[in-house]
């Protein structure tokens, strides 16, 4: 009679058990996007899947299953109205993935978890790219493959262990053949469709219009704004690296906006002089804004940018990704005279004007009827010797914040500097507008490279000073040292956080951490470099290295197949070869054979090492002593039961204290 | 016996069984599984696997998520390796099969299938089997060797043979099956299948000047001991003795020289030569059960008088292998 066995055995329980626990350490990273209630689900199920491995009945039947799957669902469209954005696909991908843990009755359902798995790591790269959760699912990956090694079956022993052993040699001989197919496999240059995964989620910066506020709330965020590699030279001292953002043209008597761009905005004002330009190269966090920034005065647009008559670097589409862009800037320059247009609108005052600012202006004029700068110093010195202070907790301010931040308050920061200060300018008649940007940012001597975080965020002003064009004036900069604020600034940014302000970071545990965290940057932004922002221009640049850029996309996929192959062909011979590898004493005898073939006794194919020993010492009586001493150790080491490490080691030292000469009745037939 | 209609993928196998290069034995009746007779296919898993590998692919594309495409091309090295591992895993083997000790028609015929682990690697996963059926996985360390027995049912007296075996494994991850067909020359006797009854033989009828004698119980008379030879009974054994220490002995039971049965085909009137011989085998295996001397006489030969297993068995052999020269 035939027996027949189902096809589909049932898993055992501590497979059931490993894999549960491998899913619930792989939706882990997700929890932090997902809504509560999808958690709480998750959980759920989760804890329903060990409580039945450890009682039975606890399992739902099929009723029940079909219930909590519904519900799943309803779960889900609760949370998002729909499964088809970024967060509802991934929440509804994970809890199907879970809930399938409750229906695992043949090993093939282990098998379609596991292998799904690989697909909702994948998805978690679209909520996280850091190399941390890289690595994280990197190891979830390998736990992935040692199940499945394990539920084959068939291994030396049962237990993780020897599946562990398989899923590491595989991962081995994988990367080689991964790096390959990174580095050559054809990227599309655009996306062939769009599910509307929104990419905006978590993205800071700089918004485009400046009200008491708006910039403090990017003080405290010590997230990355850019990196920055300057080309062949040093970076300028921290004080000159003002990177320039946005321009702002118009005030409504609260707020600065852009305005009404100048007529001739579209083209771009040329700078008279421009000396000793820096050449640089940015690597831009996503803003979902068009703004790129550059250091003080960019000199040309990068690559589907423009630049704009008052300097601005405008991408052509908003930054959604990383974006990486070459600069060059001038930090000694001359503009150029500005047009009537663009005179009327930075000379603009809105009409909240107090009598005590046009008096305050009056003073500073009637000492300065004529010279511009001498004002502008005036009004620096005013900032400076009045009692202002800086800090980041400023008391709230009216209807008319220039007119009480200037009288009242007296305490801020640099927008309210900025603000008031351009305005002041204004009512002088001097043009004045606000560019907005980043101060500073941290030279990082493990990368080369310099940080600049969305803490560096500031604002300052440009003053139209005849014979000198625009010039940049900082009002911040001119309050007293002894006037600022370190304590609100501490507390809002966290210990560690700061790079604006010299918090006192003397300690040596302080800088310890400083450069802990200047080199966990350093990986971080290599990561960034090689890895993330690797794309399709990368692999046209390597093919047209390589001399084969005429070839386009083809070639690059000829030389993917060539490559992969010869990669394959390769780890297969190093596995065709290692098994030779194996033993140790196997290994020393080759190495005996070897030598004593030098000396023109080669072993014969059909000789074992009894006799190739007896020959030895009949041909060569001055070396059977020792040789057939070897022989004697090595013999039953070789063929008897077991040997011990020792013998290996001492065969192996004799061979090596050999000094083999090749016979005298040798060398006369040689000679 | 229960008949199962060739499924259809017994019936593929045994189409592409035709076209295979088999793995012939060498003279030393080794049969080495070389680079180009090893086949391999995804499993189901696999091919999961690799749809679930070209979803991440293509999505990992659209949205340009390099990370996505990082692991995506790790898991399908892994994947490649793993198909190569799986060929690699029955590479070198070195199998052997041998025919089992005979049965009668009806039963399992057995049959040891030894593989051994050339070329120094271990090899895990490795399953010998003949039809459907679902041999467990065995490891088998570097150099060693490893005895799978596998059953094939039986319908007919004669040899049965094996003609070959498949070798398959899926190691290491199941993804992918990598199988070979090794031809083998084993062969296992199977006994005609005993007829449920069978009219007694005729005694000593091929004398007919010698006395009848009716069979009774004292026919199994206590004759004496002698030491055991292979092939005795183990019924016979005195175990007093052998507790006693004085070795294997066994006692001799018999009616006289006139208690003597001929088993012959022609006494019997059933036309059908394989029911006649399903018949005999009844009375053999009655006869022998009595302990009576007796012979066979078939139409191409006669098997003469005597008793004990060794002589059941030369009778046996001679019904299962009659006609077939």
């Amino acid at each position: 009679m035939r027996q027949y066995q189902p096809r589909e055995t049932a898993p055992e329980r501590k497979q059931l058990f490993w894999t549960t626990l491998l899913v619930a350490a792989a939706c882990a990273p997700l929890v932090r996007y997902l809504d509560a209630p999808i958690t709480a689900f998750l959980v759920l199920i989760i804890a329903i899947r060990l409580a039945a491995l450890r009682w039975p009945v606890v399992r739902p039947n099929r009723w029940l299953r079909a219930l909590l799957a519904f519900a799943g669902l309803v779960n889900c469209l609760a949370a998002y109205h729909t499964v088809s954005g970024q967060d509802g696909g991934a929440a509804l991908l994970v809890t199907m993935i879970v809930l399938k843990l409750l229906e695992l009755d043949t090993k093939r359902d282990l098998r379609l978890v596991l292998i799904l798995l690989g697909f909702l790591s994948v998805v978690q790269f679209l909520f996280d790219d850091s190399f941390a959760l890289t690595l994280y699912l990197g190891v979830i990956a390998l736990a992935l493959v040692t199940l499945l090694a394990e539920l084959n079956g068939g291994l030396d022993a049962a237990g993780l262990r020897p599946a562990l052993r398989i899923s590491v040699r595989l991962a081995l001989q994988a990367i080689p053949l991964t790096l390959v197919l990174f580095i050559l496999f054809p990227r599309l240059t655009a996306p062939l469709w769009s599910l509307g995964f929104d990419n905006t989620q978590g993205m800071m910066g700089m918004s485009d219009t400046m009200e008491p506020g708006n910039i403090s709330e990017l003080v405290v965020n010590g997230d990355l704004a850019f990196r920055v590699r300057f080309l062949g030279q040093q970076p300028p001292a921290a004080q000159q690296r003002y990177w320039r953002g946005l321009v702002l043209w118009q005030m409504d008597g609260r707020r600065w906006t852009l305005g009404t761009p100048p007529a001739s905005a579209t083209t771009v004002a040329p700078l008279i002089e421009a000396a000793d330009p820096i050449e640089y190269e940015i690597v831009m966090e996503p803003s979902n804004q068009r703004w790129l920034f550059a250091l003080d005065r960019p000199l040309n647009a990068p690559d589907a940018a423009t630049l704009t008559a008052d300097h601005q670097l405008l991408a052509n589409q908003p930054i959604t990704e990383l974006k990486r862009y070459r600069v060059q800037s001038a930090l000694r320059y001359r503009t150029a005279e500005p047009t009537a247009a663009e005179r009327a609108l930075a000379l603009a005052v809105p009409d909240n004007i107090t009598p005590r600012m046009r008096a305050l202006v009056a003073e500073w004029r009637s000492a300065e009827p004529a010279d511009d700068w001498a004002l502008v110093e005036r009004a620096l010195a005013h900032f400076n010797q009045q009692d202002f202070y800086y800090t980041l907790l400023p008391p709230k301010l009216g209807a008319n914040p220039a007119d009480e931040f200037l009288f009242e308050t007296r305490s801020g920061f640099c927008e309210h500097y900025a603000s008031s200060f351009a305005l002041l300018m204004r009512v002088a008649g001097i043009p004045a507008r606000i560019v907005l940007g980043y101060l500073g940012g941290e030279v990082n001597q493990f990368g080369d490279y310099t940080i600049v975080y969305q803490s560096d965020a500031h604002a300052w002003v440009e003053v139209w000073i005849a014979e000198r064009g625009w010039v940049r004036v900082d009002p911040t900069a001119a309050v007293d040292p002894s006037r600022i604020d370190n304590q609100a600034a501490t507390e809002l940014l966290g210990a560690g956080a700061s790079v604006r302000f010299d918090l006192g970071e003397t300690a040596a545990l302080a800088s310890w951490l400083r450069d802990l965290r200047l080199m966990s940057d350093t990986l971080e932004a290599t990561w960034q470099n090689w890895v993330l922002d690797f794309s399709a221009q990368d692999q046209r640049q390597l093919m047209e290295q390589l001399g084969l850029g005429a070839w386009q996309e083809y070639g690059l996929a000829a030389l993917m197949v060539v490559a992969v192959s010869v990669t394959l062909g390769a780890i297969m011979l190093v596995l065709l070869r290692e098994r030779r590898e194996h033993d140790p004493l196997e290994r020393l005898y080759a190495r005996l054979c070897q030598r004593l073939a030098r000396i023109g006794l080669p072993r014969l194919p059909h000789e074992g090492p009894h006799d190739y020993a007896q020959r030895i010492a009949a041909a060569r009586p001055d070396l059977a002593a020792e040789v057939g001493a070897w022989f004697r150790l090595y013999i039953p080491a070789r063929y008897g039961q077991r040997h011990a490490a020792t013998t290996v080691a001492l065969l192996a030292k004799r061979l090596r204290a050999f000094s083999f000469q090749p016979s005298a009745s040798s060398h006369q037939l040689n000679s | 016996m229960q008949h199962h209609a060739p499924t259809l993928r017994s019936r593929a196998d045994r189409y592409f069984d035709s076209l295979l290069r088999r793995v012939q034995p060498g003279p030393d009746g080794l049969a080495r599984i070389g680079a180009r007779q090893i086949y391999i296919v995804p499993t189901r898993a696999g091919f999961l696997y690799g749809a679930v590998m070209l979803v991440m692919l293509l999505g990992s594309l659209n949205y340009q998520n390099n990370l996505g495409l990082l692991l995506t091309f790790f898991l399908a090295s892994v994947g490649l390796i793993a198909m190569h591992h799986a060929w690699f895993n029955l590479l070198g083997l070195v199998v052997q099969a041998r025919g089992g000790s005979p049965i009668f028609a009806g039963e399992q015929a057995r049959f040891e299938v030894s593989v051994r682990a050339a070329g120094g690697r271990a090899r895990s996963d490795i399953r010998a089997r003949k039809h459907d059926d679902q041999p467990a996985p065995i490891y088998i360390a570097a150099d060693d060797q490893a005895v799978i027995v596998l059953t094939v049912p039986t319908l007919q007296r004669g040899w049965q043979r094996l003609t070959d075996v498949r070798v398959e494994t899926r190691h290491p991850l199941g993804l992918f099956m990598a199988w070979t067909y090794v031809a083998t020359d084993a062969k296992t006797l199977v006994f005609p299948q005993p007829a449920p009854h069978a009219p007694e033989p005729g005694q000593d009828a091929g004398d007919s000047a010698r006395p009848q004698h009716t069979r009774h119980e004292g026919a199994d008379e206590y004759l004496g001991a002698r030491g055991y030879r292979p092939g005795d009974s183990i019924r016979h054994i005195d175990w007093k003795a052998y507790a006693r220490e004085r070795g294997l002995v066994v006692k001799q039971y018999g009616g006289e020289h006139g208690q003597a049965v001929w088993i012959d085909w022609a006494q019997l009137a059933a036309s059908d030569p394989e029911l006649r011989l399903s018949l005999l085998t009844r009375q053999v295996l009655d006869v022998s059960a009595s302990a009576t001397r007796f012979g066979l006489r078939l139409p191409d030969g006669v098997e003469g008088l005597a008793q004990g297993t060794a002589h059941t068995e030369r009778c046996l052999t001679r019904l299962a292998l009659f006609g077939f020269g």
